[in-house]
This record gives structure tokens, sequence and C-alpha cells, in this order.
């Protein structure tokens, strides 16, 4: 055992969440240590999540643009194409993403350690090297961001070879002729809108009526019905009692309602779990709640008030890198004394569908829950000349504003560069930006920021009317 | 027992693919039959197993996604003491099913065909490359360590999430110089009239089965990532594309070679490695390996020789 080292703040795990803490804390001239299991920075985000499925997702964008382009370019693409050909630009994409976090975390003065943290009192931290060896870290305060994992489930038993789950799921040697996807959540849209932009005959198959159940409902039919252009099926409102191999050349998912769907390969996304068992953290006082989460207040600070926790393991969903980070700051920020801000109540949602989806604020339903006839604006992608220009119709931007029509509650989008789209309403809205601002505002031509604009105009038309009927009366 | 640690410095740091060929000790001590060796591997001139027909296609099998399970009982039926092997190890404790496996296509359908394919392949292999009249012994233990690497590579991957469906056969083939060049040694014993001691035989069996194996892989047309196993699961770091692969194989061998002399190569010596950090693999992970040693046996014993 080497003797203890002495830290104002230690932060287990360097995903998102943990980076940011270890970041804030070190700009606050804090001496921080940041302690990583696997043997580079990011964590799951980098390896096996965000950016993997990022970068084949890319392959398949590209693999439709040249479909988009056919006239021009005869071409089909093979069935036996390896994955690893999808994938061929993942290492660079991980290389200069580890590249520039290391970078980062140097810069700033964080300690970066590698090996498996548990916690031995509320002030001690084991640190156990991938050789064995092992080192106790003391510090005043205590990030946990060990991050998550797939849940796993009895009568579903993985096995990394025909039955996947996210973790394991780009590893599959070949694309898989069929994909049955047991989940209706974001890991398990965004993998079925690549694979079956990629030629892969996809079934989603969910509990829940419809997938992304806390999307707005008219922004996910656009998604569903791309799913469904590409040949892949949604059976939603099933659950499925057994999964099992028949031994020949399919995966069989057998539903309560006695129906049985076969697929070569299988990708179970029913949820993540908290990484949380090493932790040891009966060590520190803290126990978990009923669903195996740690309890934490809107800080991520936990019964023992230096222990705090951020990002996935907290197993709030959907898991957003974007939310992790936000979590590591406020955290870090709150312990220290320093303003937190308000930013945590507008965090875009981003996902990375084929059309991607991006939320804002309130949704129509949400609105309609909080106010009396909300107006909501539309803006078809069909409207939009850049649009049509690309090929790229398939999309739909909604402006919620309050019955007034005049200030905006929220904003949802479905369509290319969505989630970049997002960014100009999150302005508008931690702005207090009215809808007429859409309206005066001059954009380039043409663009899908356009979009704006239209949907604003839509607002403008049903205020008219509204005041016209008002006046009526 | 082999040693796979040798080869870095017989490369001398340089990837076995394109490293000349080299001897192992001093060259004005080389002895005859080692100097005979490197000449007949540098003229191309051993002799190499027949890569069987059954086990071609199968491979092309393993690796063609439009494969059906129809077509591979087909396969497995034209070669008749095969598909009674094939039963046979179908109905043994390591894979029997709940009920016992009477007929290939009741196999197929039980257990399934990527397993049937690796038990068709190891099979098939077997009769032709472990093969050695008078050297029982030696054969016997290089085909145990070949399956049993086959399998804990399989377990290694289980472990780690990654390319569960090629591990085996990576696992299984990495050492398939080394029947090879035993058969090769001994017939150039017999040629030079020297006795074939088990010191030298040792030393040239690590010295040379990768060079040796890689002309297999290339006569056998083996896949990519099998051919990389062969040729780095020692120097893991020179793998171009199937790195994940060439560690996972190199740790399996160690396993194997654990499982098979757990005395001569006992647990401390096993986890004395960096594939074990270069794996990212903790003690608690070790252990979980170490564990599987019953599953390993039961495939060992599911296919003897």
């Amino acid at each position: 055992m080497m003797p203890a080292s002495a830290y104002d703040i230690v932060v287990v795990g360097s995903g998102p969440a943990g980076q940011k803490a270890a970041i804030q804390g070190a700009k606050a001239g804090k001496k921080v240590v940041l302690i990583e299991q696997e043997p580079g920075i990011g964590g799951n985000c980098v390896y096996r999540g965000t950016i993997p499925s990022k970068t084949l997702r890319e392959t398949a964008v590209q693999f439709e643009r040249l479909k988009r382009s056919n006239e021009v370019f005869e071409g089909k693409m093979r069935l036996d194409v390896p994955m690893s050909v999808l994938l061929h630009r993942l290492d660079e994409v991980v290389k200069a993403h580890e590249c520039y976090m290391a970078g980062q975390l140097t810069r700033n003065g964080v300690t970066y350690r590698h090996g498996r943290a548990r916690l031995l009192s509320p002030h001690e931290v084991q640190l156990e090297t991938v050789d064995g060896a092992c080192q106790t870290l003391t510090a005043d305060m205590i990030v946990l961001a060990t991050g998550s994992r797939p849940s796993s489930i009895p009568q579903i038993p993985v096995d990394h070879e025909h039955v996947l789950d996210s973790d394991s799921i780009l590893s599959m040697i070949y694309l898989p002729r069929s994909l049955t996807i047991l989940g209706g959540g974001v890991i398990a849209c965004e993998y079925a809108a690549t694979f079956a932009l990629l030629g892969v005959e996809v079934t989603i198959i969910d509990r829940a009526k419809r997938p992304l159940p806390f999307m707005d409902q008219e922004i996910v039919a656009v998604f569903q019905r791309s799913i469904e252009r590409q040949g892949g099926r949604f059976y939603s409102g099933h659950t499925v009692t057994e999964v099992s191999w028949d031994g020949v050349s399919s995966v069989v998912a057998r539903l309560a309602n006695g129906m049985a769907v076969k697929s070569e390969k299988m990708l179970v996304a029913l949820g993540r779990q908290p990484n949380v068992e090493e932790l040891n953290l009966e060590a520190a006082g803290l126990s978990l709640d009923e669903k195996g989460h740690l309890p934490v207040n809107e800080y991520g600070q936990t019964a023992v008030p230096h222990i705090f926790a951020a990002g996935d393991m907290l197993g709030r969903p959907p898991a957003l890198a974007s939310q992790a980070m936000e979590d590591g700051r406020r955290a870090v920020s709150h312990a220290l004394g320093l303003p937190v801000g308000d930013s945590a109540n507008q965090v875009p949602v981003g996902i990375y569908t084929i059309p991607e989806i991006a939320s804002i604020g309130l949704d129509e339903e949400q609105a309609a829950d909080r106010y009396r006839g909300p107006i909501v604006g539309r803006a078809p992608f069909t409207e939009i000349a850049k649009g049509q220009i690309t090929g790229a119709c398939e999309g739909l931007l909604k402006l919620v504003a309050d019955p007034s029509g005049e200030r905006l509650l929220g904003v949802q989008i479905v369509g290319e560069h969505a989630t970049e789209l997002i960014h100009l309403g999150q302005m508008a809205l931690q702005d207090g930006a009215t809808i007429d601002r859409f309206i005066d505002t001059i954009f380039s031509f043409p663009t899908f920021a356009e979009a704006y604009r239209v949907a604003a105009l839509d607002i403008l038309g049903q205020r008219r009317k509204r005041q016209d009927q008002a006046q009526a009366a | 027992m082999y040693n796979d640690d040798n080869l870095a410095t017989l490369t001398c740091g340089v990837s076995p693919m394109s490293a000349e060929l080299v001897p192992m000790s001093d060259p004005a001590s080389t002895s005859p039959l080692e100097q005979l060796l490197i000449e007949r591997i540098r003229k191309g001139a051993i002799e190499l197993p027949l890569l069987p027909q059954v086990a071609s296609r199968i491979l092309a099998m393993v690796y063609d996604p439009d494969a059906e399970a129809a077509k591979l009982a087909a396969l497995i039926h034209q070669d008749q003491a095969l598909a009674a092997h094939v039963i046979r190890i179908a109905n043994s404790p390591a894979y029997m099913t709940r009920n016992p496996v009477v007929s290939l296509q009741h196999a197929v359908s039980m257990l399934g065909m990527n397993l049937m394919s690796e038990l068709a392949f190891s099979a098939s292999i077997k009769g032709s490359a472990f093969k050695v009249p008078g050297w029982d012994g030696e054969v016997k233990s290089l085909w145990h360590y070949s399956l049993a690497s086959g399998a804990y590579a399989k377990e290694i991957a289980r472990m780690r999430r990654f390319n569960v469906e090629s591990a085996y056969l990576c696992g299984l083939l990495h050492g398939i110089g080394r029947p090879v060049v035993l058969q090769t040694l001994v017939a150039l014993s017999k040629e030079l009239g020297t006795v074939l001691t088990q010191d030298v035989l040792h030393q040239l069996l690590d010295g040379y089965y990768i060079q040796v194996g890689l002309m297999v892989a290339d006569d056998w047309g083996l896949p990519p990532p099998v051919v990389e196993s062969i040729g780095f699961h020692v120097d893991y770091h020179y793998a171009k594309t199937a790195k994940q692969e060439c560690m996972t194989t190199c740790l399996a061998g160690r396993l194997a070679k654990h499982f098979l002399d757990s005395e001569g190569f006992d647990e401390a010596t096993v986890r004395e490695h960096p594939i074990f950090a270069d794996l990212n693999l903790y003690p608690k992970d070790i252990d979980a390996l170490l564990a599987h040693k019953d599953k390993v046996q039961a495939v060992v014993e599911a296919m003897p020789l």
C-alpha cells in the first residue's frame, strides 16, 4: 500500500460529468485528481457510447446522401460489408477526442490516475491500479461520476454474440440482415435509425405505446414514418416474455400476446443502470434508494454533504452528455460557493436519430397542461427551400407560444441539423425573445434556420385569427 | 510446454509478418537441424497440411452472412466421419442440451450454426494438421492447447464485450504452426539421422511456429483477423486492424498454458504479463477468467484427439 495523497477534490469517473467537475474545481484553484478505470479519458461516451455510435451514424448518413445522388452514381452497398469498414474513422475520432480531453485536463492542472476507486470512509478513496496496487487518497470533496451500463434482465440473456447490448453491438463482425431492438428510448431509436439506413431490416419492440414517449408526439411520428419507409417496423405496447437463440440462425423474441419475432441479431436497449457496485458507498455512510439510485438534491449533493454525484449514475433519463457536463460543473460550483446559474433548466434534448430530433422548453402537450390554448406554429421542411435543395424535406419545426401568441415557450424540431438548429431556440428562450423577434429577423437564404421564421409567421396568422374572433365575439 | 515469450527476441521487435528469418541462437552455433528448418521455411518448402475441403467450406460459411443452417448440415453430411464426430461432441457434457442429440439436423438446430461451425471446423482440422505418428503425446498437448485457447478467447471476448464471434477461431488457430513445425522437425531429423530431443523440439517450436503458422494461414486462406492473431498474438502492439483479437488471443494462450500445466506455469506467472493491463483487466477480472477452468475443461474433453 502506497502512502496516502491529499487532494481538495477527488473525482471518480472521467466521462462528461467527471471531466467538467474536475476542470471546474481546478479552475477554482483546487488540487484535483480524476480517477478513471478505463485506460483512456472520456468514459463510455467515448469508447462505447456517443462517439462510436455517432461515427457509424455518420457513415449511414453519407450512404444515404450517396443514395440520393443515385442518378449520378450507380451503386449499391454490399450486404457483407464488415463493421470495421463502416467504422473505419472511429480510431481517428477517438484518438483526436482523447488528445483534446487530455490536453484540457493538463492545461487546467488536473491530476489523472488510471485505476478503480472505492470509498474507504467519507473522506478516503482507495485507488486500485490495474496491476492490483492500492493507494489511499484523501479529499475534502468527492464527486462520483461513474456513469452507467446497459441494464440486464434475467429473461433476456445477453451473450454479446447473438443477443447484444449497446456496449457490444458495434463489435459485430458483419452487418446483420435483420435486427430486433428491444426498447424505445434514445439508444434504441438512434441505433434503429442507423441500421435501417444501412439496409438492415429493423424491428423495434417496446412496452410503451410509442417510441421516445417523453418527446412531442407529432415530432416522433415523423421519425417513425422515416424508419417505416426504410422497411423498419414498430411493435409498440408489447411486452417481451422470453428471448432465445433458436439454435440455427435466429434470435426469437416471444411477446406476451403469443407472437414470435425472429431476427439474425438482437439489441437489448431497455435502459441503463448506474455503476455503483464497486464504490463501496456504505463505507462513506451512503445508501441507494429502492430504485438503486443514489439520492441527491438539485446540486447533486448526497446525504453526506461533501460527497456529490453527477451524470448518468443519477439514473435520470434521457442520459445526455450535455446534461452530465452541466451536472459536474454545477456540483463543484455549488460546493465551492461559486455562482451556479440556471442553465440547467434549459438543457436541450438532442437525439441522433435519422432524421435528428431536438427539443427545448415546453412541447405542445406540456404547454397545454399549463396554459389555456397555447399557439403552435409549424414549419414543415417541405416549405423550406434548403430542404428542397438538399433533398432533406422530411422535417418539421414547431414553435410553442403562450395563448397570446407572443411569448416563446418551447421549440421542437425533427429533421436534418435539428440538433444544431435547436440552439437558436435555446438562446431565444434564455433571452425571453418574443415570437415577433423571429419574424423581424432576416435569415440567410436558403437555410434550415428559416424554418423559425416560417413557424413564427404561422403563429402570427393564428394570433390574428384569434384576435379577430375575440373582436367578433 | 510452449513459450510464446521467446518470439520477441527472435524478431528483434520487428513485425513477425515482415521479419527476415534469423536463427534463434548464434548463427555460428546453430544446429544443422535448425539451419535446415530455416532453409525450408525460407524456400517455402514446408509440407503444409491440406485444409480439408469441408473445413474450407465451413470457414467460408462462418464469414458469410448469407450462410444458412441447412447448407451447413448438408456440408457436414458430406463427410461421414466428421458427421459422426460432430454428433458425439454435441452429446458431450460441454455442449449437451436438454435432450440427447440424435441427428445432424438436430445437432445444428440445438446447438446453433456458429457453434456447429466451430465444432465441425475444429474436428476437421484436427485430422489434417494434428497428426504426427510417433509423437502422440506432443500432438495431443498441442491440440488441447489450441482448444483451450479457443475456449478462453471466447470468454475473454465476452467479458470485454468485444468480437465474441471471431474470438474462438483466433484462439484455436493462433498456434497452428506448431504441429506443422513438429511434423517438419520429425522429418528433418530423420533425414539428418539425428535424435530430436525434447529441449531442442520445444526451442524450435517456440522459435518458428509463427512464421510457419503464417504460411499455413496463407495456404488455407484464413480470414484476416485470424491471420493477424497468428502473426501478432505475441507482439500485439504491431497489429494493424485486429489488435483487440491479437490481445485476446495472447491472453487466451497464457490462460490455456496455465490450464494445461498449472504447476509449471502457475497462476502467479500467468498474471505477470502486461497483457492484463493492456486489456485493462483488473485482478478481480482475472479471477473471474480463471474461474472458467471447468468450462474450458469440458470443451477440451469434448473433442479428444
